[in-house]
């Protein structure tokens, strides 16, 4: 008993084993990067790319480095950690392992706030698209939180599960009416619907990291709430916890990050999904190790699903929206078969 | 009074000889008046689908009596309303089993890979090759049972957990849905454009050669329907309680999700992926019935009304254009499950 | 309470037991919790298991109601494998408590309880005379028949637990496994389930198995008890023949003193040596 490690110290193995797959996580994420800078339809080496990157050296693969594959990195860093710091929070939110930003409407939100900007307003540029994504996300979100809190009970998970796959079907049949009246939206719209990182610099992540920052320290700050959140409402409220406050808070968090990754990237789908049971099956439920796990993650596999996504099949590339699911799907089915129970 | 106590709130009794019912009252009501409702529907289907047939010419049709509208309603619309009532029962159905299996109310054939199965197998045949439409029913029933077989080999371990279940079904699904369109970039043009078509959900140009498979498979499917009605009851139970109550939980849970995988994947096979039917006619018809499981044949009906309304509004809102059957099914159901969550009587429970 | 006459033997009766354990190993994954095991259950009876926390008493009463398939052995019932027979048919025979059930959301009491007649049901008798009486003699038993309506989520913990117990009763099974059933109870009703477990087998002859915490309730109620430690059984019989300061020292690790109970004279537990009461 005497030799007994409080399990909290940094010497207990527990938060070892932690620090070790965070570390891990950051490797992988730094590996990924290089890896997305270096590969494509001109292959670059790894001093080549540092080259570029450092002192710029005028060539064609500093060119190729610098405006095309170093903004797309960017890009694929902020969504995916958007993406699946979303994931995180809606799950905890909701107490249900299969919300995500795409079955709760939230995305299909910010689609519909994207064939709006198209066929209202005939915006065309990508960066014109973002701020009608965010609001198309943010009155989803509204909307949704806004039925659910009604009526007995308040804003429940199974309240706010379906609240969302009520608005989620709502707002697709919106969109498909409208592309299926308009030949000319549909044809842009197929392309941006698919989900994929843009392939040259658009500023876009200039425009948005500003939100990406807002959203991860309002999600930050209820990472014990939703902790607490997850051991069921009465406890939480024991806790000390005002629920609705998490509810709202995290909700605007995840509303903003997934705003933010829509807006970029279209609606990816899978991050926001499979990247929080990857994190959990790593480092635990512990929201404090889980958003920043997920955050490591959620670009890894977008990077390297874009990576592989410019090589699989030249000269064309397979949408970064596709390949996610083709490589994350055999580890979330890995994972999840590997846990006796699964965390909900 | 004290007799009456003893059976549970809202039900009536139902005797013949031995054998006796338990006939749940307000399911009833909520049944008939469902029922009137896709009459009307139906009927409003056959006189107003396009040019305006009186109702009792069409109900001559519909009785097997001459009548000049013959070509109209008994060829054209009867069969595609037919097809269209089925697919929303079998959908209706399908769902209110995988939710009560996955004790998921977000859970639906939709989300957990079957569609995504008979898509991607369609969408392939049609990409390499397969140009006869005669087959894809049956590739895209192939489809389905295929992508559940695989969920369910990976899903089994020592037993059907319903969270894992459900995600491995979602893993699935994502992936089956990226293979599809990975599909759909390699075709040419107008593969591409047929393989949309399709996956929107779609009644158009729905005949009798279409209506008569799947009412033989779904009149097949029936028995085991009801046997799935009755045994639903008990997996609302947590695995030890029912395990006393000498029910074999993994086995019924099985049976249901079977029994949901092939009616979902028949009605894919039969007009595509209608979206949203197979989660909103479950919940719907719960939050009608107020009962404490979903109701199987509230739940058909609903999907029977949803799919048929939704058919008719396409055809008709946009006139001359048509829309699928697929994009307005939402829009019909979505409002609703909005308005009674809202009114929320049943305090939001799954 | 009345002083109820036993007849039946302890287990050394005639008759082989209806409910039996040969060589029962039990484990869950790769730790073994139950060894080797024989264990017979006295019929017409009340057996109860006491033992420390973690002894494996559950975990013998999951295995005895089949609820944990045995890893090697067997538990017999009327002399077959429970393995070998169906487990609707078990349900007829016997009925089981398990400790933390969860009702279907938003079930009325009524109709849970009478979901204990599912065993006795059929799709075209879905509702008999005999499961009317069942129903409403386990309701009335439990104290439960003015909840009939109520939403069995809006009870208080005490009420749900009566229901449960309502509901296996309804079963109507000679045989009842009860996993800690006075749980959440407050002292009245502690005493209210046990002085109906003590009807049921003294009215009706069923056995009865539970397992219970409080070492005095348990030499109170039981005919038979069998007091357990670490997966083996140290002491089973009558409560006044093995219920002694020794048993208590060896199972629980207490100094305690037994002293006849001023109102049943079964053996009574005292601790000894509370904190502050000196060396």
């Amino acid at each position: 008993m005497s030799a007994a490690v409080p399990i909290s110290s940094p010497r207990s193995p527990r938060v070892r084993r932690r620090v070790g797959w965070t570390a891990a996580a950051v490797v992988a994420l730094l590996a990924a990067v290089l890896l997305s800078l270096a590969v494509g339809a001109r292959a670059t080496a790894p001093s080549q790319v540092l080259d570029a990157l450092w002192y710029g050296t005028p060539g064609k693969a500093t060119a190729v480095v610098r405006d095309m594959r170093l903004p797309r990195t960017v890009v694929g860093l902020m969504v995916g950690a958007a993406l699946a710091i979303a994931g995180t929070v809606l799950q905890g939110i909701t107490r249900n392992p299969i919300a995500d930003p795409g079955i709760l409407g939230i995305s299909h939100g910010a689609s519909l706030g994207v064939v709006l900007a198209m066929t209202l307003a005939g915006v065309q540029t990508l960066s014109g698209y973002v701020w009608w994504a965010f609001a198309g996300a943010a009155l989803a979100s509204v909307a949704v939180y806004a039925v659910a809190a009604r009526g007995r009970g308040g804003a429940t998970p199974v309240k706010l599960a379906l609240a969302g796959a009520a608005i989620n079907a709502l707002l697709l049949s919106v969109v498909h009416a409208v592309l299926t009246t308009h030949a000319a939206v549909l044809d842009r719209f197929r392309f941006w619907q698919v989900g994929s990182l843009p392939s040259q610099d658009t500023g876009i992540a200039a425009q948005i990291w500003p939100f990406l920052l807002v959203g991860v320290v309002l999600v930050a700050s209820v990472a014990r709430g939703l902790d607490a959140l997850a051991l069921g409402e009465d406890v939480a409220k024991g806790l000390g916890q005002n629920v609705a406050t998490v509810r709202i808070v995290g909700g605007i968090g995840a509303t903003i990050l997934v705003g933010v990754g829509v807006a970029a990237a279209g609606p990816i789908a899978f991050v926001g999904l499979a990247v929080p049971h990857i994190a959990r099956a790593i480092v635990g439920t512990d929201h404090r190790w889980l958003l920043p796990m997920a955050a490591l993650v959620g670009p890894v596999m977008l990077l390297v699903a874009d990576t592989v996504g410019r090589i699989v099949f030249p000269p064309s590339e397979v949408p970064s929206g596709v390949m996610t699911a083709l490589i994350g799907v055999p580890f979330l089915i890995a994972l999840v078969r590997r846990k006796k129970a699964v965390a909900a | 009074m004290t007799l009456s106590l003893a059976r549970p709130a809202g039900y009536t009794l139902v005797r013949a000889g031995r054998a006796s019912f338990l006939v749940h009252r307000r399911a009833t009501a909520v049944a008939l008046a469902l029922t009137l409702l896709l009459a009307a529907a139906c009927l409003t289907y056959l006189c107003a689908a396009q040019s305006y047939v009186a109702p009792s010419e069409a109900l001559k049709v519909v009785l097997g009596q001459p009548s000049p509208d013959e070509l109209t309603v008994g060829t054209f619309r009867l069969p595609r309303m037919t097809v269209g009532l089925l697919v929303g029962a079998a959908f209706g159905v399908a769902g209110a089993l995988i939710q009560t299996v996955s004790r998921n109310p977000l859970a639906s054939p939709d989300i957990i890979g079957v569609t995504q199965g008979a898509s991607a197998l369609t969408v392939g045949a049609l990409t390499f090759g397969v140009t006869s439409y005669a087959y894809l029913p049956y590739l895209s029933v192939a489809g389905g049972l295929l992508a559940a077989a695989l969920v369910y080999v990976f899903a089994w371990r020592g037993g059907l957990h319903a969270t894992r279940f459900v995600l491995i079904g979602i893993g699935f699904a994502v992936a089956l849905r990226s293979v599809t369109n990975l599909f759909m970039t390699k075709g040419d043009y107008l593969v591409a454009q047929q393989a949309k078509v399709w996956m929107t959900g779609s009644l158009a140009d729905r005949g009798w050669d279409e209506a008569v498979p799947v009412t033989w498979a779904l009149l097949l499917l029936t028995p085991f329907v009801c046997w799935a009605a009755r045994a639903q009851r008990t997996v609302s139970m947590d695995d030890d309680t029912a395990t006393a109550l000498g029910i074999r939980l993994g086995r019924v849970r099985l049976g249901l999700a079977l029994l949901g995988v092939v009616l979902a994947s028949i009605a894919t096979g039969a007009a595509g992926p209608v979206d949203f039917v197979a989660l909103l006619a479950p919940q719907l018809a719960r939050r009608m019935t107020r009962t404490a499981q979903i109701p199987l044949l509230s739940s058909a009906l609903t999907g029977a009304v949803i799919v048929v309304v939704a058919d008719l509004l396409g055809r008709k809102l946009f006139e001359p254009t048509q829309l699928p059957v697929g994009v307005l099914t939402a829009a019909v159901g979505a409002p609703y499950l909005i308005w009674l969550i809202i009114r929320g009587r049943t305090g939001g429970k799954a | 309470m009345t002083e109820t006459d036993i007849e039946t033997g302890t287990g050394t009766g005639r008759r082989p037991a209806r409910l039996s354990a040969r060589d029962l190993t039990l484990a869950y994954e790769d730790r073994t919790v139950v060894d080797g095991l024989d264990v017979d259950i006295p019929d017409g009876a009340v057996t109860v298991i006491v033992g420390p926390n973690a002894c494996g008493k559950s975990t013998l009463l999951r295995a005895l109601g089949r609820l944990l398939k045995p890893a090697r052995g067997s538990v017999l019932l009327d002399g077959t494998e429970l393995a070998r027979i169906p487990t609707r048919a078990i349900a007829r025979s016997l009925g089981l408590l398990p400790q933390s059930p969860v009702a279907p959301e938003a079930i009325t009491v009524a109709d849970l309880v009478s979901r204990g007649r599912q065993p006795h049901q059929r799709w075209w008798q879905q509702w008999s005379d005999a499961d009317e009486h069942a129903v409403t003699e386990a309701m009335t038993r439990t104290d439960t028949a003015a909840l009939a309506e109520r939403s069995v989520d809006e009870l208080s913990g005490g009420q749900r637990q009566r229901v449960w117990i309502a509901m296996a009763l309804a079963q109507e099974t000679d045989l009842l496994l009860l996993d800690e059933p006075t749980t959440y109870l407050d002292i009245s009703h502690q005493v209210e389930v046990l002085d109906l477990c003590r009807r049921l087998n003294h009215e009706r002859g069923r056995t009865v198995v539970a397992v219970l915490h409080d070492l005095n309730q348990a030499a109170r109620y039981a005919d038979h008890l069998i007091a357990m430690k670490s997966g083996r059984i140290v002491a089973q019989g009558a409560p006044s023949d093995i219920v002694t300061a020794d048993l208590v020292r060896d199972v629980f690790g207490l100094e305690s003193v037994v002293v006849p109970d001023p109102v049943t004279g079964s053996p009574l537990v005292v601790a000894g040596r509370p904190w502050g009461a000196g060396d």
